[in-house]
């Protein structure tokens, strides 16, 4: 599959209108430009040179990046923790708050604090993430001067308190692209499981409340919130490219913004490998995830 | 000719003095001046850091193609040039002291300066600069940036290890004003094998010989530069200048709203209202060497005729544009030559096409528009209606929509078409297939425009419209051969009378910089932030 | 149907006469720009103010909503086509061609969208028609996986086997008894997929990959006002608000009709 993907990306973004941004620019000669593409290479038929590219790729080199000439892999190493540290502490979250208010909508079902969260879960649902960025930075950082506005650190220090300063705004506004899945999921499993005849029956038996969703309940509710958080991890890389605009986050997705545009062939390909392969390596940690909360399938 | 070429920079100087005078009035009583006098802020301090934003990673070469418009401060704070623009824009002083041309006017010779020394501690010498240009520039299939630039010279000599001979196939007058433009030059010690792809330097730490040096780059985040000990000349003020990557133009605004910046530039114009009530910040405008056009393509033939292009300017409303797009920060163009250039620039042309549709519609009846169905001009049955090429990059968008709705209201149809800026560059630059396309040209500090308007640049150098005209070629030769600064002066006077009759690109407007300062930075010259940096060895922190 | 299901459905039909009608009764054209006036605040001539083009808000949103549910109502209907074609197919070939498809839509549902969306758009080009078919191509998998049990569960039902039975050949089987089955699903799948395709589109146009100027659509509204947030911030409020406030609404349709049209989940 991520072979297939970078030979799809590799013939298609070649496809594209332009060139490298080095010789589209206005105040190249056609002169220098004829001599650019000749040293890019470029010159060459494309099966030619992703053949070229797929051999070097199978032995780990992603080729030279156009537009800086630094090996693809290392600046996609240089943006790759970025990105996963930013994706990461949105998901955790989404985990880390959405469960919780799921599950104490399912408690309290029908009652206004769960029509409260339910309409705030809603909204979280329909505004756009980039809105939601500007506001965040116009309230957070230009009026209370609370939280940095962008960037991983400040130019000063570089701790790691400050670090997770910088975090702060992104993240939350990342997480509100899944946050509020994450909290119907579990509202509606956590429902359909208090329904289910085995809770019934250890409420019946006199169990208190607290006690019978934490033996029995959650974690049967949890096994498709498990999964739909699996599902939403694209989704969640997906947001980066937007989030990381917003709040000129160095990570992959404005990488992969400037890649594009600026048609750093190699870079695009190498990109969508990297990208592909941890959505694969995203699904198998989601499927353990699975087989450690679900026994039964910790048994087949 | 040694004592004219005196004359003529001790003329240049003299110019340029009052346009600095008028710069600086026009500041103290428009917006505060970011830098005032010594008595008003005490004398320099040593010490501080100073952060400047850019957009991208940068790329520390200055003849490398992929070096675009951000990595113009940092080279130009680390890399030196034979000369570098003065602060009044005529070259100055950089690695060479003083500079002289033949009677033949057919090479330059340059008296580098003694003692300088790169930061790695070798020595700086006459090799470095014919390296620089025998072995980077003239070596064609590196395609080095700017190459196009150096047409006319045959060579760099060494004629000792502290002067170099620039050599030369026709007559270059603006040579030294070239020179002060991105021509940073580089170490023969280091590059001699790989001059432009050499990873450690270009996106590591390059060795310069400038009065800071790279400590650290950290891809996609910042360069910071700390005082090269081995500079030549005297200690900068400041101990750090940190180049940070902010790539968005609002975080930009917000960062300097929170204090983070010290300087930089309002990309964002429409942003300079919220600056300016913000306490610690300073505003300031600055004159650049900048135009916006109209290019009309001239393989159309309804554009041939001079009487549609006059139209044309006197239906769109440059004044409009100027407030509402560039909020004010900007003059009306006639001609190619700023006012930034003050020794060139003729300011009578200003008012020559006042906003005018009645005029337009004149001139367009003259040219046989006559009037047609749903107010849309005719001529042997075909409406006058054509598409607009709009790249996304800039003000472009916002300015030809109301072009566009400038025209309409002469009887024009212009529909845009959008484009992302690479494929845009490929259809109207590459291709040249377009009909009209709005944009801008920023050119050395030297009124001599001949790549952008001679016939031998049409249809695939930078004479965009393709306009073809021997009596503007013939001018255009003569600002480069004449040696004499009046003679040139005279000849550019002639240039820009003639272009804003004949309007080869149709002139929008020049627009200025607004630069943002924190209060507490001082001593900055007032010229644009990218050439102000090349004086960033004379700015200073106040302590809190 | 729900009382919010309701709500929404009623301000989705007045935001649908609003673009249908709304130009023909505001008469300012979108793009008429009156520089000298930018920025002006709420008025009589202008009641929501101008841009800083002078251009009138008021009718830009207008205009701009019949874009954006343009947009979102064709990319929708896109995906629900291709969805549609490769759920029924994979369901009712099973097979070879099943495991294929559906392998296929798995892959698909994992790849992180947006980063192809960029090398996509940067192939085609911006436009309405780039934008729709982008859109759709990357939110059919959804449908296509209801469609597809749906064709499992239905094509072994006796009345099908029946009318096999009777000759009917497959494409009318599926198009005449099997489908039908699947609406109901697909009427909540479509109404979830416009709210993701205008939000989709919104976000493109940030990053100036959607709908182009000087044609007006909420998205590109917003990358414009994003300039003026610091001294116009009403500028970005209204198509920010009028985005999340028809994305809500698809939503709260999206979820009523599910519980409407699923007893299960009335509860």
């Amino acid at each position: 599959m991520v072979v297939f993907a970078s030979a799809l990306t590799f013939f298609f973004v070649n496809l594209a209108p332009g060139g490298p941004a080095s010789i589209m620019r206005f105040d190249v000669t056609a002169e220098q430009r004829d001599v650019l593409i000749r040293a890019m290479g470029l010159d060459r038929p494309v099966p030619q040179r992703y053949a070229e590219w797929l051999a070097a790729a199978v032995h780990g080199d992603l080729g030279t990046s156009l537009l800086t000439n630094e090996p693809v892999s290392a600046r996609i190493a240089d943006r790759l923790p970025n990105t996963l540290t930013l994706a990461g502490s949105a998901l955790l979250i989404s985990i880390l708050l959405g469960i919780p208010i799921g599950l104490v909508q399912a408690v309290r079902r029908g009652s206004p604090i769960d029509h409260v969260l339910s309409l705030a879960s809603a909204i979280g649902l329909a505004v756009p993430v980039f809105w939601l960025g500007i506001v965040l930075i116009l309230v957070f950082a230009v009026s209370l001067h609370v939280l940095p506005s962008a960037g991983v650190t400040s130019v000063s220090s570089d701790t790691l308190w400050d670090r997770v300063t910088h975090l702060v705004l992104p993240a939350v506004a990342l997480a509100t692209t899944i946050l509020p899945t994450v909290v119907r999921f579990t509202r509606s499993s956590t429902v359909e499981v208090l329904h289910e005849d085995y809770v019934r029956t250890a409420a019946s038996k006199g169990l208190a409340p607290g006690v019978v969703i934490r033996r029995h309940a959650l974690r049967n509710a949890l096994i498709p919130v498990t999964s739909a958080v699996g599902a939403l991890v694209p989704r969640l890389l997906g947001g980066t490219v937007v989030t990381e605009a917003v709040f000129g986050w160095p990570g992959m997705g404005r990488l992969a913004l400037e890649a594009a545009q600026g048609r750093d062939y190699p870079l695009v390909t190498g990109l969508t490998v990297v990208i592909a392969a941890i959505a694969v390596g995203a699904s198998i940690v989601v499927d353990l995830a699975y087989t450690w909360i679900d026994p039964r399938v910790r048994l087949q | 000719m040694v004592s004219a070429v005196r004359r003529q920079l001790v003329s240049l100087r003299a110019l340029g003095l009052v346009g600095a005078l008028i710069v600086s009035a026009c500041s103290s009583s428009g917006q505060p001046a970011a830098s005032g006098t010594a008595a008003t802020q005490g004398a320099p301090a040593s010490g501080g850091t100073v952060t400047i934003p850019i957009g991208a990673d940068p790329t520390l070469n200055p003849w490398s193609p992929n070096a675009f418009v951000e990595s113009l401060f940092i080279n130009r704070v680390i890399f030196e040039g034979v000369t570098k623009p003065g602060k009044d824009l005529a070259p100055a002083p950089d690695l060479a002291e003083s500079w002289t041309t033949a009677s033949d006017g057919l090479s330059w010779t340059f008296k580098l300066r003694t003692g300088v020394k790169w930061s790695d501690g070798q020595p700086f010498s006459a090799d470095d600069v014919a390296f620089t240009f025998n072995d980077i520039v003239l070596k064609k299939d590196l395609g080095a940036q700017n190459a196009a630039s150096y047409a006319a010279l045959k060579q760099v000599t060494v004629v000792d290890p502290n002067t170099v001979r620039f050599d030369l196939s026709r007559k270059f007058a603006a040579l030294p004003s070239f020179l002060a433009y991105n021509a940073g030059i580089l170490p023969k010690h280091v590059l001699s094998a790989n001059p432009l792809t050499t990873t450690s330097f270009n996106k590591g730490a390059p060795v310069s010989t400038g009065p800071f040096k790279v400590e650290k780059y950290t891809s996609g985040q910042s360069v910071s530069l700390v005082r090269n000990e081995s500079y030549f000349g005297p200690k900068p003020y400041l101990d750090k200048v940190v180049f940070t990557v902010v790539p968005d133009p609002n975080t930009q605004i917000a960062q300097a709203l929170s204090g983070d910046l010290s300087i930089m530039i309002l990309d964002n114009k429409a942003a300079v209202d919220r600056v300016k009530s913000a306490s610690g910040l300073v505003v300031a405008s600055r004159p650049l060497v900048q135009y916006y056009w109209l290019a009309l393509n001239q393989t159309d033939p309804r554009f041939t005729d001079v009487r549609v292009r006059q139209a044309f300017v006197e239906a769109i409303d440059r004044n409009a544009i100027i407030k509402s797009v560039e909020l004010g920060y900007g003059s009306i163009a006639n001609s190619p030559i700023t006012p930034a250039l003050a020794a060139f620039y003729d300011p009578s042309l200003a008012s020559k096409y006042p906003y005018d549709p009645a005029k337009a519609k004149d001139l367009l009846a003259q040219a046989g528009w006559t009037a047609g169905t749903n107010g849309v001009l005719q001529k042997d049955g075909k409406p006058f209606q054509f598409t607009m090429d709009v790249g996304q990059r800039g003000v472009l968008e916002p300015v030809n929509a109301l072009i566009q709705q400038d025209l309409k209201k002469v009887g024009v149809v212009a529909d845009l078409n959008t484009m992302e800026w690479n494929a845009y560059i490929q259809k109207v630059v590459v291709r040249r297939d377009y009909t009209a396309t709005v944009n801008w040209w920023t050119y050395p500090s030297d009124p001599d425009v001949f790549p952008y308007y001679h016939s031998s640049a049409a249809g695939k150098g930078f004479n965009i419209p393709g306009y073809q005209d021997p009596k503007l070629d013939d001018l255009l030769v003569q600002g480069q051969t004449a040696s004499d600064l009046e003679q040139r002066k005279a000849v550019y006077k002639q240039l820009q009378t003639y272009t804003s009759d004949t309007l080869p690109y149709l002139f929008l407007w020049y627009p200025q910089e607004i630069d943002v300062l924190s209060s507490s930075l001082h001593g900055v010259p007032e010229l644009g932030l990218r050439d102000a940096v090349q004086y960033i060895g004379e700015w200073w922190l106040a302590k809190p | 149907m729900s009382r919010p299901g309701l709500a929404a459905l009623a301000v989705l039909a007045l935001i649908a006469v609003l673009a249908m009608v709304g130009p023909a009764l505001w008469t300012i054209a979108p793009e008429a720009t009156d520089p000298v006036h930018g920025l002006a605040g709420a008025s009589a001539a202008h009641p929501l103010g101008t841009d800083e083009l002078g251009r009138d808000v008021l009718s830009r949103l207008l205009w701009g909503s019949r874009v954006t549910l343009l947009v979102g109502v064709a990319a929708m209907i896109a995906a629900l086509l291709i969805g549609l074609a490769v759920g029924a197919v994979a369901g009712f070939k099973g097979g070879w061609v099943d495991a294929v498809l559906m392998r296929f839509t798995d892959g698909m549902l994992a790849i992180p969208a947006f980063f192809f969306i960029l090398v996509v758009i940067t192939v085609l080009g911006t436009g309405v028609g780039t934008l729709v078919l982008v859109i759709g191509a990357l939110s059919w998998m959804p449908v296509a996986r209801v469609v597809y049990g749906e064709t499992l569960r239905w094509k072994e039902a006796e009345f099908v086997l029946a009318a096999r039975s009777l000759g009917v050949p497959g494409g009318r089987l599926l198009a005449r008894h099997i489908l039908p089955q699947a609406i109901p699903s697909l009427v909540v799948s479509a109404t979830l997929g416009v709210a993701f395709a205008i939000l989709t589109e919104s976000a493109l146009s940030y990053l100036g990959l959607g709908v182009q100027p000087p044609l007006p659509s909420w998205g590109n509204m917003l990358q414009r006002a994003q300039q003026y947030v610091f001294t116009a911030p009403v500028l970005a409020i209204y198509p920010g608000v009028a985005i999340t406030v028809v994305v809500l609404a698809f939503n709260f349709l999206g979820d009523g009709l599910r519980d409407a049209l699923d007893p299960r989940r009335r509860r």
